[in-house]
């Protein structure tokens, strides 16, 4: 009876919602207080994939999902990126029968790192994708190992895990665990033969501490990593980039599978790669999944043309206290070869909650926009000075401020026809975009 | 004049952009004339720390502190005696633990510090984030950062920052923070704590010259991105601290 409630109130709850536009959290914190462990007696799909990590996540799930589709699947799954075990509680009784049932052939949840043991608590996943893990959002994440520790109550024995096998941390989930199966990267064009950016968080080992060594990197510390003392590495891969070229745009996988990419990003190789490894676990044939995502363009992209006078422009959105985020769009910027100016705007560095730290810009590499075709940086939004404190410790000296976006935005509109890169977060783009032609 | 500094563990303890502080010491000291050499300490490589003017650790994971902490061990006797001739030093986020009698992990496992101070550290589940603005004795502008913490200290009697009216200091919200006693600086404040307040920076470089025995220059040198990223933050800060 409770759950019948509990499912009822819910239901009630996302109509009303949406009908006066709010969340999608309240009507699952209503029914667990109505029956707290509903979770566990809803009935779920026979197959249930979630996905965590830093980075990635949202885009890897819309892949999943339209995989899945392609591939005749009915799927749910959060699309409004309500993560947390009231948004997840909202998705599954809202697509429940009255008698607890599911009508999906597969839950599909986007899983925030720090509560998906709350989640999982009641069910667990049939599959479980952990895309990676390094620093972001340390304000709130403290770091990478603390976010291990709080994914780790999250796995339970019988969840397949999807994992990273170039990520030296979160590669240590599969410690223990019988049910793993690897993504990744072999040697391929773009690597570099050492780690890059201005930390090395592959320095030592996540497990004993030792000295790791590396083959090569595909970006920041991850690759091919070796521990000198305790033999963890870099693992045998089951699904593999056999064949990257972000110049052209190409990518093979398993040295078979083809796929063109829309973005030519090493971010969307390991989303696409994650995607794929999961539907294939799901019992979808490899064309199905080569169709869908060979060019796909991603609904949530972070990725905006638009135009600024005679400048054409590009928005990257970088998450603020992700230095990773910001070391692949800086690395985006440097392997373009036209003529160009970069727009860098830090103005509220959370959309979420207020805080003033800006150590995350010495963890960036800017150093990377030191190429001949980036002829100036332009440094704007509140925290510009911190911007260019910052930039005084590069080699560069083609760097302005500017405080204001608006004027800075109107100064680039009125002279220059060179390529703009507006680097920024979804707290800020908004701040630029009011001042440009969207294009596409 | 020539100065050496030792930087701890660059790559172990390496969290918030600590390596940022030896950058903007090395850059101001080299800007007042001198001749700066920075020496990385490896972990399980000897280090010599004789006729050293500055000593410096950063945050680390608190499994890094604690691999940090078997090779600095070590260290403790010579450190020990360094501070007490007046030679300066900053230990920076989860490094600071390392200076006192006892670290305590999460699961109650109890390291021993070098014992340079008497105060312990007891590590827990939870983690104490937030912005920090407050007041140290050693000039009258205000102190900013960031807490990102998973501990309590208690048992400092003398500490760097003397008020808190925003964050969590060594032992609770709004307690004293960090830890002070002649040229040794400490502070679980994250990151770049010399970038952000130009002051603390000052303080640290009078002292290294306190120590040699040489005269300030009568004019210094000024980063005024430094100081206007500082006036904007303590603004921000202090507005913040003032509606809680």
């Amino acid at each position: 009876m409770r759950m019948f409630l509990a499912i009822l109130v819910c239901k009630l709850g996302r109509f009303v919602g949406k009908l006066v536009g709010k969340g999608s959290s309240m009507p699952g914190k209503f029914a667990l207080k109505i029956c707290p462990d509903i979770l566990r007696r809803v009935q779920l799909p026979p197959h249930v994939i979630a996905v965590t990590g830093s980075n990635g996540k949202t885009s890897t799930v819309e892949m999943i999902a339209a995989i899945l589709r392609a591939d005749g699947k009915n799927v749910v799954y959060n699309e409004e990126g309500s993560n947390q075990i009231e948004g997840v509680t909202t998705l599954v009784l809202t697509h429940a029968t009255f008698g607890g049932k599911v009508k999906a052939d597969v839950l599909l949840l986007e899983s925030d790192e720090r509560y998906a043991k709350f989640s999982f608590q009641f069910f667990h996943p049939t599959q479980f994708v952990i895309t990676n893990l390094y620093r972001d959002q340390l304000t709130r994440n403290g770091h990478p190992e603390w976010v291990y520790d709080a994914i780790l109550p999250a796995i339970h024995p019988d969840t397949e895990l999807i994992l990273n096998a170039d990520d030296p941390l979160s590669s240590c989930f599969a410690q223990g665990h019988e049910k793993v199966k690897w993504f990744g990267l072999d040697h391929c064009s773009i690597d570099l033969p050492a780690p890059s950016g201005v930390y090395h968080d592959g320095a030592y080992c996540p497990i004993c501490h030792a000295p790791m060594t590396y083959d090569y990197v595909h970006y920041n510390h991850i690759g091919a990593y070796r521990c000198t003392s305790c033999g963890h590495a870099k693992p045998a891969t089951d699904y593999t980039a056999t064949a990257v070229d972000l110049e052209n745009g190409t990518l093979t996988i398993d040295g078979a599978v083809d796929i063109h990419l829309a973005f030519r990003s090493i971010y969307n190789v390991y989303n696409i790669l994650a995607a794929y490894a999961a539907c294939r676990e799901c019992g979808v044939g490899g064309e199905t999944a080569r169709g869908v995502i060979n060019n796909y363009i991603l609904k949530n992209g972070r990725m905006q043309k638009f135009a600024l006078g005679h400048h054409h422009g590009t928005l990257l959105t970088s998450k603020h206290e992700n230095s990773i985020a910001y070391d692949t769009n800086l690395r985006y910027v440097a392997s373009t070869k036209a003529d160009c100016t970069v727009l860098i705007i830090v103005d509220a560095v959370s959309r979420k909650y207020f805080t003033s730290e800006t150590s995350w810009l010495w963890d960036i590499d800017f150093d990377q926009l030191d190429k001949p075709h980036v002829k100036r940086v332009v440094l704007s939004g509140r925290y510009c000075n911190d911007l260019a404190e910052r930039f005084s410790f590069t080699n560069m000296t083609n760097w302005t401020v500017q405080p204001d976006i608006a004027a800075a935005a109107a100064k680039l509109k009125a002279e220059g026809c060179e390529d703009l890169y507006v680097v920024t977060c979804f707290s800020d783009r908004d701040k630029l975009l009011a001042h440009v032609e969207k294009e596409g | 004049m020539d100065i050496k500094i030792l930087h701890f563990y660059p790559d172990l303890m390496s969290l918030y952009g600590s390596y940022a502080n030896v950058s903007v010491l090395k850059r101001r000291l080299e800007q007042m004339g001198s001749t700066v050499k920075v020496t990385p300490v490896l972990p399980g490589q000897e280090a010599d720390l004789s006729g050293a003017d500055f000593l410096y650790m950063g945050a680390g994971t608190e499994h890094a502190q604690k691999a940090a902490l078997a090779d600095f061990a070590r260290y403790g006797q010579t450190v020990k005696d360094l501070a007490e001739s007046g030679v300066t030093m900053l230990f920076a986020g989860t490094a600071m633990e390392l200076l006192g009698k006892t670290i305590t992990d999460a699961d109650g496992k109890v390291y021993d510090g070098i014992g340079l101070a008497g105060f312990t550290a007891v590590q827990g589940n939870k983690r104490f984030v937030e912005d920090v603005y407050g007041h140290t004795d050693l000039y009258p502008e205000a102190v900013v950062g960031f807490m990102n913490k998973c501990s309590t200290i208690s048992g400092v009697e003398t500490p760097l920052l003397t008020e808190l009216s925003l964050g969590f200091g060594n032992d609770g919200e709004k307690a004293p923070e960090g830890f002070h006693r002649n040229n040794v600086f400490a502070s679980q404040l994250t990151g770049p704590l010399l970038v952000k307040n130009p002051r603390m920076l000052d303080a640290v470089v009078d002292a290294i010259y306190h120590h040699r025995d040489e005269p300030l220059p009568a004019e210094r040198p000024t980063d005024h991105w430094a100081e206007d990223g500082y006036l904007i933050t303590a603004e921000q800060l202090k507005l913040r601290s003032e509606s809680k």
